[in-house]
């Protein structure tokens, strides 16, 4: 009675991949689901290296003068805890939602380019990869000198411990020039850096291509784009600013990487490059990169506030063009990272203007935050909490944020704490506090339960405290003189009380994300079952089973207006208030029974080996670069390019889908199982926490 | 109401809400974050030829403007090609497609030849390499690139050319290919109207 | 076949046409390039230099890409790419020196 997905199968030469359980499931899978899920834990194992890192960078902070680390493990880490945060972490992460809810969001059954988009992830994941395999064969030595003699740092920088850890990375996530480059930064370690992102960029910009085509051309009928959910906007505007800014990251990358390997001199002032231009390229990327990071957060913010307020989202349309403004302008104020550089007065006054005009749309999306909680029946679920602490904390960052803004103010703040301070309030007090508000609210979309409701609580309090402790005390530090990326202080200086205090907020914040983990891992299994909509959610995500069956929507939906679920389970009385409509039970018990029960055979993308397959060249070409002047390293290079310019021909002869085998096999898991009556399960759908 | 049981599956959508192919739109938006590549690319070159008092010859001291005049019209004619071979497909003249993909691939690989003689004429020459200063880096850097762009280009065109033989002539879906490979051609050969004016054409001194 | 939706494709004969005026353009920048250098035009010489080459430009990306006959949304994404490359680097070029912002 149930007909599920048919999965095509197909006779040739190598037999196409059929199965979509077990792990060639999970290699072979083309389906956004899946892939997001795989980004989503792939991040957060990142996530968790990347605050083991600051860990030990904290530790080291604790007291002064301390030994702990090398000047150079101190580098490294500090160098690395960036780097994986910012383009292991966060834009992965961001990319798992976005995989995950796009097409869900806007009715589709999947992205424009299914192979394209596996073909994204597993780029990120050799490439996350590559990167941190500098730590195994990275090297980092001592600066040479113009005269070509050794510089006399010891190797490592110094007396301390965790010396091993100084072969690494260490010219900051920046990579900022000549420090970075061959003369200053010899041996490997930082050709692992560009190299690696030099990967990693290359699949995002393949996902930005298939998002915006995704988005502009496969929404669901009646789907227009100003009743897209804020999600889908916010990923839409982030797909332009990757397509946009990535190309230039990705010319720089080459600049470094020729540099340092081929012996071009774009950025050796001993040869007549410009450390300057450098800067500017790099930020040219790296300012719409900020926006790259807070806007899917604010997207999520936008969702679950809604939801847990009862009302519908303040100022839809306002939301959406300030996000569009912010990345507009986003593009425009670059410099502001280089108020201290010896960029000319005009470039400081205009950047510093224009990086003021940013506040515009940004206080545009908290005062419409503000409003759509404001006269809302507040429902502080978990996903409700850290959606708050995202306004309250994001707030902050931007207010620092905007003392940036005044170049002289500036001046004094750059290289301290209190910059710090700013952006992980912007990052972590937005970013990853928007992200932990949609991992708890579409985790049921996900495993089809709710993660325990007093554990997220104890998360989040224990969360916030951590967080606060941790970075509250960094203004002030910052403006008592604190600098930045150094290892070690002077005692006299009077930081270390502050310090302990810092050191101690970063534990906290290890201990609520254990508590996080746990609260996952069990929820996943023992978690209560949240059945259709337990959060009585407005948009059409929501309309399909929880855990979501593999062909997302058994019929395609048809959108009427702007929050579609929630008119179609409420109207509104003469008052204007929200009262449900009497077949509201019925309409969800019936979509749930459709979702599981799709009436006709639904075509999916096959699955594939060539996307794994084709990421698999480029860390060796990447190998190969760093050691091309060795026979072995052009031999790789050779290498990785047959590998992947095979798996390309392969996959331009494979076609999308393979002509329909009547009887095909597809594998039953244990979700397959549920057939839902309609009548039991119109009671009770809405879990109470 | 779309008929379910003849519903469209993914990736083949007949209802797309442009109404533009898929994979066309994706190389639309490819290209034009191309744009920024190409930009930074140009910019270094700008910028560090436009500085003076680097050691080293500079690369528009031994520019041979007639011989990139030439390579410059090439590039400019596979335009035409391109364009005879899509417009002979739209037309069902498999033979004429076959035939202007197969010219046009040549053209750009006698771009490319004209590329390799310039370079190697440079360095043999006139002993400028990648480190004999900043300008000479930027410009091997910007015209490798875009010779890069062009040999993959040429890879594309004589692989539709390759399967328009084997076929005995393009499908539809190799025809939507043709029209995407096409999109490619001709914005590099655009990127190379900018470079031929901007890099050669002004840069050398009066 | 592909997008139907030209009915006044060009014909063949229109794009010998076409490519006979770039080729023309091109003949004519060359030229300019020789009496610059004999005659010293000064700040014309960039002036039409870049006038030609945008035109070529437009041409291409007209007629051959085809944008005349396409949907609106596909110029748009174009243009967009290319004014923000424009933009973005006249900035840098002005911060580093290389062009000069009067006023």
């Amino acid at each position: 009675m149930t007909a599920t997905a048919e999965r095509p199968t197909t006779t040739t030469i190598f037999r196409r991949p059929k199965s979509t359980s077990g792990l060639w499931g999970w290699i072979t899978t083309v389906d956004h689901k899946k892939i997001g899920i795989m980004y989503g834990y792939a991040a957060f194992t990142f996530f968790i290296i990347g605050g083991v890192e600051a860990l030990l960078l904290r530790i080291q902070l604790a007291s002064a003068n301390s030994e702990f680390l090398t000047a150079g493990a101190y580098n490294a880490l500090f160098t690395m805890h960036g780097t994986t945060m910012i383009f292991l972490f966060v834009m992965p992460v961001g990319a798992a939602f976005m995989n995950y809810l796009l097409p869900l969001l806007i009715g589709a059954r999947d992205v424009a380019f299914p192979r394209l988009n596996a073909l994204s992830w597993w780029i990120f994941f050799f490439g996350g990869i590559f990167l941190y395999s500098t730590f195994i064969f990275g090297t980092s030595l001592p600066p040479i000198t113009p005269g070509g003699i050794s510089g006399n740092l010891a190797a490592g920088g110094g007396p301390g411990s965790f010396n091993f850890l100084a072969a690494s990375p260490d010219g900051g996530w920046f990579g900022y020039q000549p420090n970075a480059g061959p003369l200053y930064s010899p041996g490997t370690a930082m050709d692992y850096w560009a190299l690696g992102l030099q990967i990693l960029g290359l699949a995002s910009l393949i996902s930005s291509i298939n998002f915006i085509v995704t988005v502009f051309n496969m929404r669901a009928k009646g789907m227009r784009l100003l009743r897209m959910p804020v999600f889908a906007w916010m990923s839409t505007v982030v797909a332009f600013l990757l397509l946009f800014s990535l190309p230039i990251i990705a010319v720089a990358l080459f600049m470094v990487t020729f540099d340092r390997q081929f012996g071009t001199l774009f950025f050796e002032p001993v040869g007549g490059g410009d450390p300057i231009l450098w800067q500017h390229l790099f930020w040219l990327f790296g300012h719409p990169e900020v926006y790259i990071l807070i806007l899917p957060a604010m997207g999520i913010v936008s969702e679950v506030l809604p939801v847990f307020s009862r009302k519908p989202l303040f100022g839809y349309s306002a939301v959406i063009f300030a996000g569009a403004a912010i990345a507009f302008l986003g593009f425009g104020v670059w410099a502001h990272h280089m108020f201290a550089s010896g960029i000319t007065p005009v470039a400081q006054a205009a950047f510093g203007l224009a990086t003021m005009t940013i506040a515009i749309p940004t206080g545009i999306k908290i005062f419409n935050w503000l409003g759509t909680m404001w006269g809302g029946r507040l429902k502080l679920s978990t996903p409700m909490l850290f959606a708050a602490g995202f306004v309250a904390m994001f707030t902050i960052g931007g207010l620092s944020g905007v003392t940036h803004s005044v170049v002289p103010s500036d001046w004094q703040q750059t290289d301290t704490y209190y910059i710090v301070a700013h952006f992980h309030y912007v990052l972590f007090g937005g970013a990853v506090f928007g992200i932990f508000a949609g991992l708890y609210y579409w985790f049921p979309k996900l495993t089809g339960r709710v993660m325990n409701p007093r554990l997220g609580k104890t998360h989040f309090w224990l969360q916030f405290i951590g967080f606060n402790l941790t970075f509250a005390p960094m203004h002030w530090l910052g403006l008592q003189g604190m600098v930045r990326r150094t290892w070690k202080y002077a005692p006299e200086a009077g930081l270390e009380t502050w310090n302990v205090a810092v050191t101690i907020g970063a534990f906290i914040i290890a201990l609520s994300i254990a508590v996080f983990m746990y609260n996952w891992i069990h929820s996943r299994r023992h978690g209560e079952l949240s059945g259709l909509d337990p959060w009585d959610a407005r948009t059409i995500e929501w309309t399909t089973p929880n855990p979501t069956p593999e062909y997302n929507f058994a019929t395609p939906p048809e959108v009427t207006r702007l929050d579609h679920f929630w008119h179609l389970k409420y109207e509104e009385d003469e008052e204007g208030r929200a009262v449900r409509r009497a077949e509201a039970d019925q309409v969800i018990a019936d979509l749930e029974y459709d979702g599981l029960n799709p009436k006709h055979p639904i075509h999916l993308p096959a699955p594939s080996y060539f996307p794994i397959i084709m990421a698999m060249g480029l860390p060796l070409i990447g190998y190969g670069i760093i050691y091309h002047t060795a026979t072995w390293g052009k031999v790789l290079i050779g290498v990785g390019v047959l590998i992947s310019l095979s798996a390309l021909i392969g996959w331009a002869i494979e076609p999308l889908e393979e002509p329909m085998d009547h009887g095909p096999e597809h594998d039953v898991d244990e979700f397959d199982e549920q057939i839902i009556e309609p009548s039991e399960e119109a009671e009770e759908l809405v879990i109470d926490e | 109401m779309s008929d379910l049981a003849h519903e469209p599956a993914v990736g083949h959508p007949e209802h797309e809400s442009t109404g533009i192919e898929n994979r066309k739109l994706g190389m639309w938006v490819f290209l034009s974050s191309e744009f920024l590549f190409f930009g930074a690319l140009i910019t270094n070159y700008l910028l560090y030829s436009n500085r003076s008092g680097f050691e080293g010859i500079y690369p528009a001291e031994i520019y041979d403007i007639p011989f990139t005049s030439v390579s410059s019209f090439v590039l400019l004619m596979s335009s035409l090609t391109m364009v005879l071979a899509h417009n002979a497909l739209s037309r069902n003249d498999q033979n004429g497609a076959r035939t202007w993909l197969f010219a046009t691939a040549a053209l750009g690989a006698v771009f490319l030849g004209g590329q390799v003689f310039e370079f190697t004429e440079f360095i043999v020459e006139y002993g400028m390499t990648l480190s004999t200063n900043p300008a000479a880096s930027a410009f091997y850097v910007l015209t490798g690139f875009h010779g890069t762009h062009v040999a993959i280009g040429v890879i594309m065109l004589l692989s539709l050319w390759g399967i328009s033989r084997r076929q005995g002539g393009l499908s539809e879906k190799h025809g939507l290919n043709l029209e995407l490979v096409g999109l490619y051609w001709h914005f590099v050969d655009i990127i190379w109207i900018v470079i031929f004016t901007v890099v050669y054409l002004l840069s050398v001194p009066v | 076949m592909t997008s139907d939706q030209h009915d006044n494709h060009p014909t063949p004969a229109q794009y010998w046409k076409i490519a006979g005026f770039l080729a023309l353009l091109t003949a004519i920048e060359v030229s300019l390039f020789y009496i610059d250098h004999a005659l010293g035009l000064g700040i014309f010489n960039a002036i039409m230099l870049l006038g030609l080459s945008a035109v070529k430009f437009l041409v291409v990306v007209g007629w051959f890409m085809h944008v005349r006959y396409e949907k609106p949304v596909i110029s748009r994404f174009f243009t967009a790419g290319f004014v923000l490359a424009c933009s973005l680097y006249l900035v840098v070029l002005a911060a580093l020196g290389v062009v000069a912002i009067r006023g």
